[in-house]
């Protein structure tokens, strides 16, 4: 897979290998996990204040919900937009997007963190994956999504100084 | 406007509305340093030196107080923290 900035600020990914496309693929479906503990980490207590938790509940919650399912669908939407050549894809994430791509992969690496019960030492590991093993490649996957971040996140950086 | 039935305890509550708080990010296994810092840039103005001094806090001692003032300021900073999956909270700041 080959990554490389645009002219235009955009992030191109190509070359993608039909297996790390598929793993892109997942991005939304893993974000928007309905899972309670991954519920608990995407909307976490403001404070130790049951008077404010409660109002928290009804007035910010409505508004992150929303805010995260409309990253999960912009990135759907570039997904499916990805062209395919010669077995492998290429995807075009607008400078636009960005923010976007951000959080759906932080949505989807939490939710899996929290589905798989990774700690801080299982996300410390560098030992290739075992493609048998459904923890080792979920972690895999946490991984490669992280690499993307890391990518979005230099782009971004690099922009502002 | 009705004249107050107990000024003491009014001046005290209000003085309670005016302390100050901190807002709190702490320590997660998941989210990037890179990532951290840059959403400490954005939400706060900081500089690159500051939010990498603040990351670095969270990374090493599980958290800091990157930001203290009003509590409705402090609200709206934490939302801002929670927007971007980032663990925030706000606590009275101790008063000397």
């Amino acid at each position: 897979m080959k990554l490389e900035a645009a002219t235009d600020g955009a992030l191109l990914l190509q070359e993608i290998p039909p297996f790390l496309f598929a793993l892109l693929a997942e991005i939304p479906g893993r974000a928007a996990s309905d899972d309670p503990r991954v519920g608990a980490r995407f909307f976490p207590d403001p404070a130790a204040d049951d008077e404010l938790v409660e109002d928290w509940k009804s007035l910010v919650h409505p508004e992150l919900q929303e805010l995260f399912q409309s990253a999960r669908e912009t990135v759907r939407a570039d997904l499916r937009s990805a062209s395919e050549n010669d077995g492998t894809r290429a995807l075009r994430i607008p400078h636009n997007h960005t923010d976007a791509w951000l959080s759906a992969l932080n949505q989807a690496r939490l939710a899996i963190t929290e589905e798989s019960g990774f700690g801080e030492k299982d996300m410390a590991a560098e030992a290739a994956p075992n493609p048998e093993d459904p923890r080792e490649m979920a972690l895999f996957q946490v991984g490669f999504y992280g690499f993307l971040q890391e990518c979005l996140v230099r782009m971004i950086c690099s922009d502002h100084g | 406007m009705p004249a107050l039935a107990n000024p003491e305890i009014a001046t005290c509550g209000q003085h309670a509305l005016d302390a100050p708080w901190n807002v709190v990010v702490h320590n997660d296994p998941v989210n990037l340093m890179s990532y951290v810092a840059m959403v400490f840039r954005r939400v706060f103005g900081f500089s690159k030196e500051k939010a990498d001094h603040h990351m670095l806090e969270v990374h090493h001692k599980g958290r800091s107080i990157v930001w203290t003032g009003t509590r409705e300021k402090a609200e709206l900073h934490v939302q801002q923290l929670h927007s971007h999956l980032l663990l925030a909270t706000l606590e009275p700041a101790p008063q000397s």
